[in-house]
């Protein structure tokens, strides 16, 4: 992170704004303890004055003029501050008491620079609270002498001083607080961002296995990381999922493709019914790779998520034993049993044209994969409220080893190679169950296959069809 | 039948016309969604088939124009391969039917003639029959010459599409989707089982055959072929 993009920030923008208005409130502040701290103290003096100035009054009225003059030497001999100051003159002028020169009788308070107190010791300082102002206040008293009572404003400058250093320490350290500790922040923040950024420019030179690194705080950047590894997550998957897509159509689609390629090659047809029957044969197997297509893309829709649009509560119970109905016949006809067991179901959202198609996969698939005298059951059931749909067999089954491998694009087991299908239908299976927040699993029946379809409790369910935009199941026109 | 076609690929469009002005239609044909939007509106015909991807102006929007400015005549929507929502999304743009390319002609053909004369739906009648063959929508009973024929509800179903369909040729996919609600190409012979227990209780102990199979594109209920 270099200074300009700090300065640049977000975070330093608001560090600044942050720290000009604590600054500007700092600053109201210490106007205001500063005005009325010099207020309380002037006022003090002033009393402080006038008091003095009384008591001595007091003095002179009681025990005469000597009487004060020797108050005043007493007073003038202690040189702790605040520094007094008293002038006591005839009515000539002439200096009685006192540590001030005699002056012009001037009566009331007022203050005086101490410079024109001492005229004549300049400007040097030789006693620190010399130097401050001095408040006066003056009399003539009865006799027509003139006293004059003074006290230098020492403690009115002393916290004058004391609050500007207090202040100045304050705002030091409060300047140095905020950008320090906003610096950290922001730069905490800002390394966090780059971390973000960095995975991305990653991820965009082709690293799709990176991720943005994650702590435990749980605090918006942690969501916002853990968002994006999880929508990272969901991309990968998509991509493999296309690149496996496309792998499988390059590998499975040559078959077909090839053997339609050598009947053209090897066909010398003789008369106009070599050649129906050659067209017929082709055309046939040009429809079965057109539905491997249509089945890999549909597959390829649902698994990208976007038939969440069409759900619709649906009854399952209606459909799986709509579905079985159909294919009663069917296993008769091929000398196997399919018995039904469809209890009743909550209605649960999903797509009735796609779980149609699931049950008569799954159905399919059993009644494609057993030979005759076998019983296929069809069940639904409710397993703690959730929906399960079973479908088991007593087949021939399949390995355990490949029990799992049967629902991948088109794996075949060897033995199964020769039934017809396009070793879609268990994918298309489990991608309409993942859509619809269902798991499929396959297991051994003992004999044969069991296939058992566990739809979500009614709380996840609400959480996958989540506030979208509904519309009605798909009818027929 | 006078119909038109709105389809800007030239294969497909000479193969649809080509093969509709065989079975005896007149076809106007458009390459354009503009220049069939106009068309269209012109009105006079019986059935349109439309194109669901064109240049300009596309077939749902064609649809929707049409019927928003109340034209009510047939439309059979055309779309490429894979679009699983898209079915939903023609009928409920107001197309009256849906194919998916690439499809067979007879599928073509068994369609635009089931849109055709597709009875109107308010109008129809409690009680189908065809010969001496009768069936009650209602009571959801059958009758051939007088004799009750019990009938799986899936097998009634069948039968009452076949009936209000008497004498045209409906296809194995019109069948799925209609009688079944099956909108996939399923890898066994349901519907072939199924007519054929349908056949053993409505036409083999009876003198006329009423269902026929029709080679290469469907099957037939008629009197006599």
């Amino acid at each position: 992170m270099s200074p300009g993009n700090f300065l640049r920030s977000t975070s330093f923008r608001l560090l600044v704004w942050y720290a000009g208005i604590f600054g500007a409130s700092v600053a109201a502040l210490f106007f205001i303890v500063y005005w009325i701290t010099q207020a309380t103290l002037s006022q003090q003096l002033s009393d402080s004055v006038e008091r003095e100035k009384e008591v001595l009054t007091e003095l002179y009225r009681g025990g005469g003029l000597d009487r004060l003059a020797r108050a005043i030497q007493l007073r003038v001999v202690d040189l702790r501050p605040p520094r007094r100051y008293y002038l006591l003159q005839d009515a000539a002028g002439e200096h009685i008491a006192g540590n001030l020169f005699p002056m012009d009788p001037v009566e009331g308070a007022r203050e005086l620079p101490v410079s024109s107190l001492f005229p004549n010791r300049g400007s040097k300082k030789e006693e620190l609270e010399d130097i401050y102002p001095v408040v006066v206040d003056g009399s003539l008293l009865d006799g027509g002498e003139f006293l004059l009572v003074g006290e230098n404003k020492y403690r009115a400058e002393k916290a004058r001083e004391a609050i500007i250093k207090a202040f100045g320490w304050g705002i030091a350290i409060m300047v140095l607080l905020a950008a320090g500790g906003g610096a950290a922040l922001g730069g905490g923040f800002l390394r966090r961002i780059e971390e973000i950024n960095r995975t991305t420019r990653s991820i965009m030179d082709g690293d799709l296995s990176q991720r943005v690194p994650t702590r435990s705080g749980g605090d918006e950047m942690d969501q916002l990381a853990v968002n994006l590894n999880a929508m990272l997550d969901r991309n990968q998957l998509l991509m493999e999922s296309l690149k496996q897509v496309s792998n499988d159509i390059a590998h499975d689609l040559r078959t077909p493709l090839s053997r339609l390629r050598h009947r053209f090659e090897a066909a010398r047809p003789q008369t106009e019914a070599d050649c129906a029957f050659l067209i017929e044969q082709s055309i046939a197997e040009i429809d079965a790779i057109l539905e491997t297509f249509s089945a890999l893309l549909r597959i390829g829709q649902i698994e990208s998520g976007a038939r969440h649009a069409a759900f619709s509560d649906v009854d399952l119970a209606q459909i799986v034993s709509a579905v079985a109905e159909a294919y009663v016949p069917v296993a008769e006809d091929r000398g196997q049993q399919l018995q039904v067991v469809v209890n009743s179901a909550p209605a649960i959202r999903g797509d009735r044209e796609l779980l149609t198609q699931m049950a008569a996969n799954l159905i399919e698939n059993a009644i494609n994969h057993c030979p005759a005298g076998v019983v296929i059951t069809v069940a639904l059931e409710q397993d703690a409220a959730i929906p399960v749909l079973c479908i088991a067999d007593t087949g021939p089954g399949i390995p355990a080893a490949e029990l799992n491998k049967v629902l991948r694009r088109f794996y075949r087991l060897e033995a199964s190679r020769t039934t017809p299908g396009s070793g879609l239908g268990l994918a298309l299976v489990k991608a309409i169950a993942e859509l619809h927040g269902a798991s499929v699993e396959l297991s051994d029946n003992r004999p044969g296959l069991r296939v058992t379809v566990r739809f979500p409790a009614a709380g996840r369910r609400e959480l996958l069809s989540g506030p979208r935009a509904m519309r009605g199941s798909p009818s027929t026109a | 039948m006078k119909i038109l076609l709105i389809e800007d690929d030239a294969h497909t469009a000479t193969f649809v016309a080509n093969g509709l002005r065989e079975h005896g239609h007149v076809v106007e044909h458009s390459a354009s969604g503009r220049d069939g939007l106009f068309l269209a509106s012109g009105g006079g015909h019986d059935v349109m088939v439309i194109d669901r991807m064109l240049p300009v102006v596309d077939g749902l929007t064609i649809v929707k124009t049409l019927r928003g400015a109340g034209v009510k005549t047939p439309v059979l929507l055309l779309t490429t391969l894979g679009g699983v929502n898209d079915r939903v999304d023609g009928l409920e743009a107001g197309a009256d039917d849906y194919l998916t390319k690439p499809f067979a002609f007879a599928e073509l053909l068994a369609r635009v003639n089931a849109l055709a004369r597709r009875p109107p739906m308010a109008g129809e009648s409690t009680v189908l029959q065809v010969g001496d063959l009768e069936l009650n929508r209602l009571k959801r009973t059958v009758t051939r010459a007088g004799k009750r024929i019990e009938l799986q509800s899936q097998e009634f179903r069948l039968l009452e599409y076949l009936m209000r369909h008497a004498g045209q040729v409906v296809t194995r996919t019109m069948l799925l989707e209609n009688v079944w609600e099956f909108h996939f190409d399923p890898h066994t012979s349901v519907v072939e089982t199924h007519i054929s227990r349908l056949r053993a209780k409505v036409d083999r102990d009876f003198d006329g055959e009423l269902i026929h199979t029709i080679r290469g594109s469907g099957y037939s209920l008629d009197v006599a072929r």
